[in-house]
This record gives C-alpha cells, sequence and structure tokens, in this order.
C-alpha cells in the first residue's frame, strides 16, 4: 500500500506541476496543430499518399502520437529538473526505492501524454470521419504510446546530469524519433540506411498502431506494433532502472566535468 | 531487559569519490532522543557523513546501524524512520505549502485519512496553517525552511537528519525552527542530528562532533570540548600579539594558543594573575580581550582555523589530535 501512496504522491504532483506550466502544456498542444494547420494545408496541395484522401488526413494519426510523444518524453526528461533543484533526492529518500519513483514518473508522464494526444485526437472529426470503434481503439493506441514514450523519456534522462542538456535531447532524441517514424511521410520512399533506423524506431510502431486504428493503411501489422511497443516499454523501463544512479545527484561535484 | 538500540551506530563510515578521501572513518553511537551536531569546515566530511547516515550515499567501509537496521541493507527500514533537510530547501515552488507536505507524505508511504491527518498535524505544529494554500515560490526564504522541516517531519521521523538547516536565516526564523526542532524532541523524543556553521546552535546540543579533512577531530559534550580549551580565552591582536601569548604562561595556566588571522587566542584555566598587566606590558598591542570560552574556540583549535586557513596555524600547548576527548570507548553520546 505504501508503494502505492508514493506512486499516487508523484503523480498527482506531477500532474499539478502540468496544468500550472499552462504554457508548456499550450506549447507541447500548438506543435501539432501547426503542422495539421498550416504546413499540412499547404502539402495537400503538393501531396498525396495512397490510401489517405488528404495529406491532412494521413498525418492526423502520427499528429497525435507527436503530441503524445513531446508531451510525455518532455514531462519524463524534467526528472533532471528534479534532480538539479533537488525534488529527486527526496523522491530518492523514499522507502519505497527507485523503480517505484520510476514507476510513478512514467505513470504521470504517460498521463500528461495521453492527455495531449487526446486533445488532437478529439478534433479528428473536422479533418476525417470517424467511428466510435475507431475512436477507442485510437484512443487505447494513444495510451500505448504515450507509455512507451514516457519510459523512452526517462531512459534518456536516467544518465543525464544537467538541464543544460535538456536542449540538445530535444533535438537528438526527440527530433530524430519523430522525423523516422512515418508520422510525418510514408518512410518506404527512404534510403535504406533512414528505412532500417525506422524499423528501430519504436515510435514508427506507435504510429502505425495509430493508422490502424483510424482505419488506414498499415506497414507492420497489429501483433507486431503492440509486441514491440509493450517490449520497448518493459526493456527500456529495466534499462532505466539499471542505469538509473540514485547517488548521482550526490556525488556530482566529485566528478570530473562530462556532458 | 535489553537497552534499545542507538538511533545511529557508525562503526568506521567512511566514503571516497574516486581517490578523493572525503569521509576517512566515523565511529558514532547518538542515543535516541538526544541532539548532536557536527561541525567542521567546509569540505570536512559532514555533507558525506550525512548523505551516508541517511542511506543516500553507499559507504566505501565500514557501517552504519540506524535504530539497529542497517543503512544499506535495510534501506526502506531505515528511512521510514529518516526525516531528511537539506542545505537547500526541498520544497516544489509549483505547489502550494499544503500540496508539498501531502506530496512528502505520499513518498513516506501515508495516504488518505493518515497522510490528511499527518498532513493538517504538520501544518499547525510548525504554524504553517495561514500559509497552507500558499505556493511555495511565493514564501519568503525562512517561510520556505519552515516548510521544509513541516515537509521533514510530517510521517513523524523518529530520527532528523539536517545539513546546515539554517543558512541563510534571518534570526527570527532562525530561532523559530530551532524551537520546532526543541518540540520535536521534547513531544516526540525525536533523535536530531544536524550540521551547522553557527556554531552558538551546537552549544545546546548533547554532544558535538567535529570533523576535518575528512576526520573526526574531537567528539564530547559541548562542555567538555570547551573546558579542553580552557574556562576563559585571551584574545590578543597586533603585531607584539605573539609575543603577549607567550607572556600569559607566567600569570595563568595556558591549555591552548591558537594563531588566527588577527592574532591570538589563548585559552586559560583555573586561577590567574593580572593578565591585563601581563598584556599590557608587551608593546604592539591593538585589541585585548578576555571572555568565556566557546565552541568557536574549540574548532579554531581541532581544526586549524575557518575559510581553509591551514591546520598548521593552529598550536597546542596539549596537541592538536584530540587525544582524550574521543576514542572508540567513548562514541556513546
Amino acid at each position: 500500500m505504501g508503494a502505492v501512496n508514493t506512486v499516487r504522491a508523484i503523480v498527482v504532483r506531477d500532474l499539478s506541476r502540468a496544468a500550472r506550466q499552462r504554457s508548456r502544456l499550450l506549447g507541447g498542444l500548438v506543435r501539432p496543430f501547426m503542422w495539421l494547420l498550416l504546413v499540412g494545408t499547404g502539402y495537400n496541395a503538393i501531396a498525396h499518399v495512397d490510401g489517405a484522401v488528404s495529406y491532412q488526413a494521413y498525418v492526423f494519426p502520427g499528429m497525435v502520437v507527436m503530441a503524445s510523444l513531446f508531451g510525455a518524453m518532455l514531462t519524463a526528461i524534467s526528472t533532471v529538473y528534479d534532480r538539479e533543484f533537488g525534488m529527486l533526492r527526496l523522491m530518492l529518500a523514499s522507502p519505497a526505492g527507485v523503480p517505484t519513483i520510476l514507476a510513478g514518473r512514467a505513470l504521470a508522464a504517460t498521463l500528461v501524454g495521453a492527455f495531449q494526444g487526446a486533445v488532437v485526437l478529439l478534433c479528428l472529426p473536422f479533418v476525417t470521419p470517424v467511428t466510435l470503434g475507431q475512436g477507442i481503439w485510437a484512443g487505447a493506441a494513444l495510451l500505448l504510446s504515450a507509455a512507451t514514450s514516457s519510459v523512452l523519456g526517462l531512459a534518456v534522462a536516467a544518465p543525464l546530469r544537467s538541464v543544460e542538456n535538456f536542449a540538445g535531447v530535444i533535438n537528438v532524441v526527440l527530433f530524430p524519433l519523430l522525423f523516422l517514424s512515418g508520422a510525418l511521410y510514408p518512410t518506404g520512399g527512404m534510403p535504406l540506411p533512414l528505412r532500417v533506423l525506422a524499423r528501430l524506431n519504436p515510435v514508427s510502431y506507435a504510429v502505425d498502431l495509430m493508422r490502424h486504428a483510424l482505419g488506414q493503411p498499415t506497414e507492420f501489422g497489429v501483433a507486431l506494433s503492440l509486441v514491440v511497443l509493450v517490449a520497448t516499454i518493459v526493456l527500456a523501463f529495466a534499462l532505466t532502472a539499471v542505469v538509473f544512479d540514485p547517488e548521482q545527484r550526490f556525488t556530482f561535484r566529485h566528478r570530473p566535468a562530462r556532458s | 531487559m535489553m537497552a534499545p538500540q542507538p538511533a545511529i551506530e557508525a562503526i568506521g563510515l567512511g566514503r571516497d569519490y574516486g581517490t578523493t578521501r572525503a569521509l576517512e572513518g566515523l565511529d558514532l553511537i547518538v542515543d535516541r532522543g538526544t541532539a548532536v551536531g557536527i561541525l567542521g569546515p567546509n569540505g570536512a566530511g559532514k555533507t558525506t557523513a550525512m548523505l551516508l547516515l541517511a542511506t543516500l550515499l553507499q559507504p566505501s567501509r565500514g557501517k552504519a546501524l540506524i535504530f539497529g537496521h542497517d543503512s544499506v541493507g535495510e534501506r526502506a527500514a531505515v528511512r521510514r524512520r529518516l526525516g531528511l533537510v537539506f542545505q537547500e530547501a526541498s520544497i516544489d515552488g509549483l505547489l502550494t505549502v499544503r500540496e508539498n507536505l501531502r506530496f512528502a507524505a505520499g513518498l513516506m508511504g501515508l495516504g488518505g485519512a493518515a497522510a490528511h491527518r499527518a498532513v493538517a498535524a504538520a501544518l499547525e505544529r510548525t504554524g504553517l496553517a495561514a500559509k497552507a494554500a500558499v505556493p511555495a515560490r511565493q514564501l519568503s526564504g525562512g517561510w520556505r525552511r519552515l516548510t521544509d522541516i513541516a515537509r521533514a517531519t510530517v510521517h513523524a521521523p523518529e530520527l532528523l537528519i539536517l545539513d546546515e538547516p539554517t543558512v541563510g536565516l534571518d534570526p527570527e526564523h532562525r530561532d523559530r525552527m530551532w524551537m520546532l526542532l526543541d518540540a520535536e524532541r521534547r513531544d516526540r523524543g525525536t533523535t536530531i542530528l544536524f550540521s551547522t556553521h553557527y556554531l552558538t546552535e551546537a552549544e545546546t546540543c548533547d554532544r558535538v562532533i567535529l570533523l576535518a579533512h575528512g576526520k573526526v577531530v574531537a567528539a564530547d559534550r559541548p562542555a567538555a570540548l570547551m573546558s579542553a580549551v580552557g574556562t576563559e580565552v585571551v584574545e590578543i591582536e597586533g603585531p607584539g600579539a605573539e609575543e603577549a601569548a607567550r607572556s600569559l604562561q607566567d600569570v595563568a595556566t595556558v591549555r591552548r594558543t591558537v594563531r588566527t588571522d588577527r592574532g591570538y587566542r589563548v585559552g586559560i584555566s583555573g586561577s590567574r594573575g593580572d593578565l591585563a598587566r601581563a598584556v599590557g606590558a608587551t608593546p604592539r598591542i591593538t585589541r585585548f580581550a578576555i571572555r568565556p570560552a566557546t565552541l568557536e574556540d574549540v574548532y579554531f583549535a581541532q581544526t586549524g582555523g575557518t575559510n581553509g586557513m591551514p591546520a598548521g596555524t593552529a598550536t597546542s600547548t596539549e596537541g592538536r589530535d584530540g587525544r582524550g576527548q574521543h576514542g572508540p570507548g567513548d562514541r556513546r553520546s
């Protein structure tokens, strides 16, 4: 029961923080809508993707995943801020232990990511017709996508020492995950090395699952996508629990400088 | 009937950071319900010692038992009994005072009505009830620290470890904070281990541990430590201070002589002759004062001064290693 209370405390705190950082929340929502409205409208005129009525309709599943990816990952990576500003040490002093703390962070990040994705998903009827069944499926795919993103975010945050690396992480991790996921364009036409990278990218499977839920042609199939996403969650969480150094905050000043 | 386990028992507890030996080996017993202060210059190993006892660092050698539980093998049991206050307040500025306490209660495993009661009691105890709904970022440094104390005590810990809790506080909030800690001790029998640079704060505690260069250089009751320096301390400043300090040996029993940046501090005890005349006979003295010995004198004598002053600047008629003040058989507070 103690561990449940600890997870709940972390989730409530992270959600309260997210709700009070409105500019960050809005920023996370503006990104997919900018793509849908500005880029999507322009691309409608020049791009045609097989099996989709319009580029906007094609890109919509990717935008839902994009919203959840950024929301969940950035929330999870904010663990670095907590480490820097002393809140993480409080969590690490909890009797619940590191895996419970990480689970709480992952759950909170998942909920933030799912919320941001859901806001985009709710706009789907304005872009293309959708059935209730498709909506429910898409909701499930969104949860899985957000969970995958949150655990990947924790794995990225685990070795980070300071917030100075935060912007770099967005450029080096988040954008490649997005651009190599098939969210914005089909990966089939890419050169072989990039196609391989796209296949290794778990976000590709989240996008594919979302396409399936919304009735678009898919590349991998539901079963493979589910297996890859669940396996990513399990492996990335285990890796984070192993890599995560609870002493890092306290031994920082004694270590040689390294980014 | 078996005696209760001490709150803290450290045996050769030490920690290295790479090739740096931050804490050599701490031998310490702290009885339940007592208050123990850890003093020492920056880099002496105080924070390392506290983090080791708080289970947040792994020891490189030795071990620590907290209420009989091993700090490495039984972390969860130790942490349930611990309340921690760090140098910087661990308060989330985006949350209100009440939400911060609720968060802390949850981290310690409390939920539902138990957490609600614990938070209400902590707010009441610390006088924060009126500020419960205020976002922590709007609090002054003093109120933030009091919130931090409330946060650390919300689960009624048996042992409070505080690392320089009064840094940056004005006297009013410092006083209020110590009143809260005294109340914790009095009302709930909480054991308190703290480090501080304000030496007067340690004069009322049951035991003081002086660390320097990762080693314990003295450990005893404050009164015993101060009496080892002398019952009184003569402060002499000016170019002729060294000569004047030497001249005191003719009129008093000199216990310790410590050179500081300003001059000399000479600890004396027993009956004494006319110190003013002895010092006054020496030319080039700009200041001369006699006052009771304080922990600051102990600190200077044992650590060689503050602000990185080399240890060699302190001299003593009894030697500087603190022998006779602590030892393996004299670890109990």
